[in-house]
């Protein structure tokens, strides 16, 4: 560790003082108190917060964080105000980072086990006695040790990196890694992503817009918004920058309120903030597109370009379930408007014709001739430190990856900010793949499902205590590069100097790793550490023009970064798209293909709460769920017709079967889904990963195929499933009255 | 100007006629219900977590909750506007005169409803007695619940404790508590305009819930201050006082847009 810049020096404990919390309460068997540290960090008066910029590591978006400490102790994340991305606001799971920082099942430090066996011990009785995390048995002279010959004594070729989409400043640092020394470049997924279709939107940018990457929709200066399954309220892109686009579309002081479409057959919380959802039947979302682009042609009188020609709205009609006067009506207000933007996104694209209805759903937005425009579709800049979007692995290069590892190719395997196990659907057989490789390390913060199927875990330091940079892909209008700082130098026992989570640095661990195992290793990596590996990153920056900051020397120009939160230009850097022929493209319009047999569509989304690894947080399980108020659990929602006709009531437990696997869990009655239709929420169902997330509810992922659309996304909308009641209840919390949706429970049914 | 009703036999109440000190705007059409809010509350006001059971049982801490509701049958239904419900902060608190032991007094110097921890005993009257269904009740000690702590070396550690608000109290068994309006921030920044020798300037400070809204839904501020943000968003047009017939005098005003 660098004992030049590194603030994690600046907060080594020095000092003393106390923060107590006032006590409360007539009864006083035990007490709520809180230690305080035997030594403060420097900087710090009692009573006073210091403030410390950073970002949110919670997803990719790249989040400006700013995090009031006190006396060594993080306690509140705000937004950061300067943050273009953000610009001060925060989602609930930036909120409840600080439950990952104190979670009290973070692993202790460094550890060789067995696969497979539990990172922490649950007591029979959990009122009688504690929990215990499992014990390091090995120090990080060890640890790093084993990582060096794993580097050192496998041929390049045989060592392979899994990366999560945060943090990019490890990535790079990996892929400067592999460069040198010819190992396997790293792989990046997240299931976020997967659920996004990010292969299939990019590829659809590359095809229509001329560039590969993240479109960038104006939703704040359009005037009508029409999205085609893109959540971009919930988790999509970035959605603290998406709702404030929102925001901007309702309400503005320059123009008249804007009106929002979703077309989706389950109404997500983003649909139902829609002035209208479009229920329309899974599979005919481009044909639906093409024909709204249709008739829009023919309202303005436009030559019908060939994109739309075949098209036959009456036909599409028929098959969309949307009756033809709703098509017109909405070609009507999508015509007269000045303003009209379409967004393709999350399951509309996870179907076997996703890539077509990506761009049938762009080609819209040529028909409102809004590319480059106010309220319109933009190129996302690149971000600084980046000449292109680096798009996370899709679900065809992880069946690639899988397959690899199957062959035993790898001999070690490094897994970092991603939990496959859990996030892939489990018809890839990621954990039957990981036995053919011999030696597997995760760099885990948290006793994940692949930490517990490592053979040693080498815990990160939280997002909190670390160093680094996120860049942010889409979201913002200027080129931003989000900094990361420690906020705090980590959590303590009680009445001690000691760590409670002895955690390292991944970066800093690869950078030792690298010195040890000497030779081309070495070279690869010539820093000190994380710190100076990243001013060799960041610092090329200062020379940038239209940075928000300039600093005439380095080390200047690093602490404005730290102190900023990061680094951002100061004007727009958003693209017109180079957009020749969009509509003279032949684009399909057939329904997209189910797989399986059963009688209902399935649409798996991701919690708006939770999203991929929140579920061990326990505030954001108690938030409850934007569309149905349940809380700690998972639920699946059937339309209450249907659920009428099948003699399921809430609370009942279902056995739905799909051709990939088969779950059991209880029921919502759901008055906004299509009677065809069943969807579940994704984020629980873990069989690991703490105490607040582990063996709660169920992992839809496990009735999720291997079948791709054509950008080599999952098409893990593309599923048809069936259902069985069974004798089971489960009765789910919700915040609602029990009585619930149509007063069900007070009256006859 | 102020009638005390106490001289009318009624405990602890207080009206006020005026519009009240600190008020909030909501405005629902643009509240996408993404309970960043909800989060950014729990944070900052040391509130517990009550797990599966307690919640199914209705015994949440929110101090604010996201309320939507049902509109018509499927394929024509709707989903109302995401309803944020916190305590109104009543000129005219129904909560205040039913407490036995006035731990539910009204402030007259910022014109809130407070609520004493450590003069509250239980009753849960104050609950019972509020319209809008914002109080939550301790029915344990959720804080120091055997679930979330950890033997370290022969200690039972709670990590989360390193986490708790200093300047706010953490309550115990047995206590009633709701929205505060996050007085902890009235009061700093008012110390930091005195110290200063200044007023305190309208969106100098503001809630915790406000802070974190993505869509900028809530706004908080003076609304006595006919120049403040929050005081012109409240006279807009489609402005909703919930409940106002029950003439509890609502410090928090709905915009229902659309």
């Amino acid at each position: 560790m660098s004992d030049k810049f590194s603030r994690r020096d600046f907060l080594k404990l020095a000092g003393v003082g106390t923060v107590t919390t006032v006590l409360t309460g007539c009864i006083a068997q035990k007490e709520v108190k809180r230690e305080p540290y035997m030594q403060m960090p420097e900087y710090n008066y009692n009573g006073q917060s210091t403030y410390y910029a950073t970002t949110c590591r919670e997803c990719a978006a790249g989040c400006g964080l700013v995090v009031r400490t006190m006396q060594g102790r993080a306690i509140k994340t705000e937004g950061n105000v300067n943050n273009p991305l953000n610009l001060g606001k925060t989602c609930a799971r930036g909120q409840a980072t600080l439950h990952g920082l104190y979670n009290p099942d973070r692993v202790r430090g460094p550890i060789k086990h067995a696969r497979g066996e539990s990172l922490y011990e649950t007591p029979v009785d959990p009122d009688a006695d504690d929990f215990k995390n499992a014990d390091s048995n090995m120090s990080w002279e060890d640890a790093l040790q084993v990582v060096a010959d794993a580097l050192k004594n496998n041929k390049p070729e045989e060592i392979a990196f899994l990366m999560g989409t945060a943090s990019d400043h490890l990535f790079d640092l990996v892929t400067d890694l592999a460069n040198a020394t010819g190992i396997n470049a790293p792989v990046r997924f997240s299931a976020l992503n997967m659920f996004e279709s990010r292969a299939t939107l990019s590829q659809a940018a590359e095809n229509l817009l001329g560039e590969a990457g993240l479109p960038f929709f104006d939703v704040g200066g359009a005037q009508v918004v029409f999205s085609f399954g893109a959540n971009f309220l919930e988790t999509w892109l970035s959605p603290v920058s998406y709702t404030r686009g929102f925001a901007g579309l309702r309400e503005s002081k320059t123009k008249l309120r804007g009106t929002f479409v979703q077309f989706e057959s389950r109404m997500s919380s983003t649909a139902g903030k829609a002035d209208e959802w479009i229920p329309l039947r899974p599979g005919t979302e481009a044909m639906v597109a093409l024909a709204i682009g249709r008739l829009v042609s023919e309202l303005r009188g436009n030559p019908l370009p060939r994109a739309f020609s075949d098209i036959e709205p009456l036909d599409v009609a028929a098959k969309s379930g949307i009756k033809l006067e709703t098509l017109e009506h909405l070609a009507e207000m999508f015509a007269s408007s000045t303003g009209a933007l379409a967004i393709p996104g999350g399951a509309a694209l996870g179907q076997s014709n996703g890539l077509a209805v990506a761009e049938a759903v762009l080609a819209l937005n040529a028909v409102s001739d809004n590319f480059g425009k106010p309220g319109g579709v933009f190129l996302s800049p690149i971000a600084p430190n980046q000449t292109e979007y680096q798009r996370p692995a899709s679900a065809k290069e992880m069946q690639e990856f899988t397959q690899q590892m199957a062959d035993g190719k790898f001999k070690v395997l490094f897994v970092h900010g991603v939990n496959p196990i859990f996030e892939l659907p489990a018809s890839l057989n990621f954990k039957d793949a990981l036995k053919n490789v011999e030696q597997v390390i995760s760099f885990a913060t948290f006793p994940d499902e692949m930490a517990v199927e490592a053979d040693y875990v080498f815990p990160d330091r939280h997002g909190l205590e670390s160093w680094g940079y996120q860049r942010v892909a889409t979201g913002a209008a200027q080129p931003v590069l989000s900094g990361l700082q420690p906020v705090v130098s980590g959590v303590y026992k009680p009445d001690s100097t000691e760590l409670l989570y002895d955690a390292r640095a991944t970066a800093d661990v690869l950078i030792a790793a690298a010195q040890l195992a000497d030779g081309k290793f070495a070279d690869a990596l010539p820093f000190q550490d994380e710190v100076e590996f990243l001013h060799s990153k960041v610092s090329s920056l200062m020379t940038e023009a239209d940075g928000f900051f300039s600093a005439a020397d380095a080390d200047t120009f690093i602490a404005y970064f730290q102190q900023n939160g990061g680094w951002w230009k100061l004007s727009d850097a958003r693209g017109a798209p180079n957009v020749a022929d969009v509509l003279n493209r032949n684009i399909s319009g057939a329904e997209s293909e189910f797989a399986g047999e059963g009688e209902f569509f399935f649409i798996p989304f991701v919690s708006p709460t939770l999203a991929e690894a929140g579920a061990n947080k326990p505030w954001l399980q108690e938030l409850p769920d934007p569309t149905t108020t349940v809380m700690w659990n998972t639920w699946a929602e059937i339309n209450p017709e249907t659920a009428h006709e099948l003699g399921i009531e809430n609370d009942d437990v279902v056995k739905i079967t799909s051709e990939a696997g088969e779950l059991e869990v209880p029921v919502y009655l759901y008055p906004a889904i299509r009677p065809d239709t069943i969807a579940i929420p994704f984020g629980q169902g873990h069989t690991a990963y703490g105490r607040y997330a582990q063996n709660r509810g169920v992992n839809p992922a496990s009735l999720i195929g291997q079948r791709l659309n054509e950008a080599g996304d999952l098409a893990f909308a593309g599923m048809k499933v069936k259902i069985e009641k069974t004798e089971r209840k489960q009765f789910l919390s919700r915040l609602e009255s029990r009585i619930g949706v149509y007063n069900e429970g007070m009256e006859e049914h | 100007m102020k009638t005390d009703l106490n001289m009318m036999g009624a405990k602890g109440a207080i009206v006020e006629e005026a519009e009240g000190k600190w008020g909030m705007v909501i405005d629902q059409d643009i509240c996408t219900g993404c309970q960043a809010c909800v989060a950014a509350c729990a944070m900052e006001n040391n509130i517990s977590f009550v797990g599966e059971e307690d919640a199914g049982y209705g015994r949440t801490q929110h101090w604010i909750r996201i309320e939507r509701f049902w509109e018509g049958e499927y394929p024509e239904v709707k989903m109302t506007p995401n309803q944020p419900m916190l305590c109104q902060q009543c000129g005219q608190a129904p909560c205040e005169p039913v407490c036995p032991v006035f731990a539910t007094p009204h402030s007259n110097a910022e014109q809130l409803n407070l609520q004493v921890y450590n003069r509250c005993v239980g009753t849960r009257y104050c609950a019972n007695n509020c319209p809008y269904q914002v109080r939550s009740f301790n029915w344990r000690d959720y804080h120091i619940d055997r679930f979330h702590a950890n033997k370290v070396d022969g200690k039972s550690v709670y990590s989360f404790h390193n986490q708790f608000n200093p300047d706010v109290t953490v309550r115990r068994r047995g206590v009633m508590e709701k929205c505060t309006f996050c007085i902890q921030r009235i009061h700093k920044a008012q110390d930091t305009a005195k110290s200063e020798g200044r007023e305190v300037v309208d969106g100098e400070f503001t809630t915790a819930c406000a802070q974190a809204c993505p869509a900028n839904a809530i706004t908080f501020g003076r609304v006595d201050d006919h120049e403040s943000l929050v005081s012109q968003l409240s006279h807009q047009k489609g402005g909703v006082k919930h409940l106002e017939e029950l003439n509890t005098l609502p410090r928090v005003t709905y915009l229902k847009g659309g």
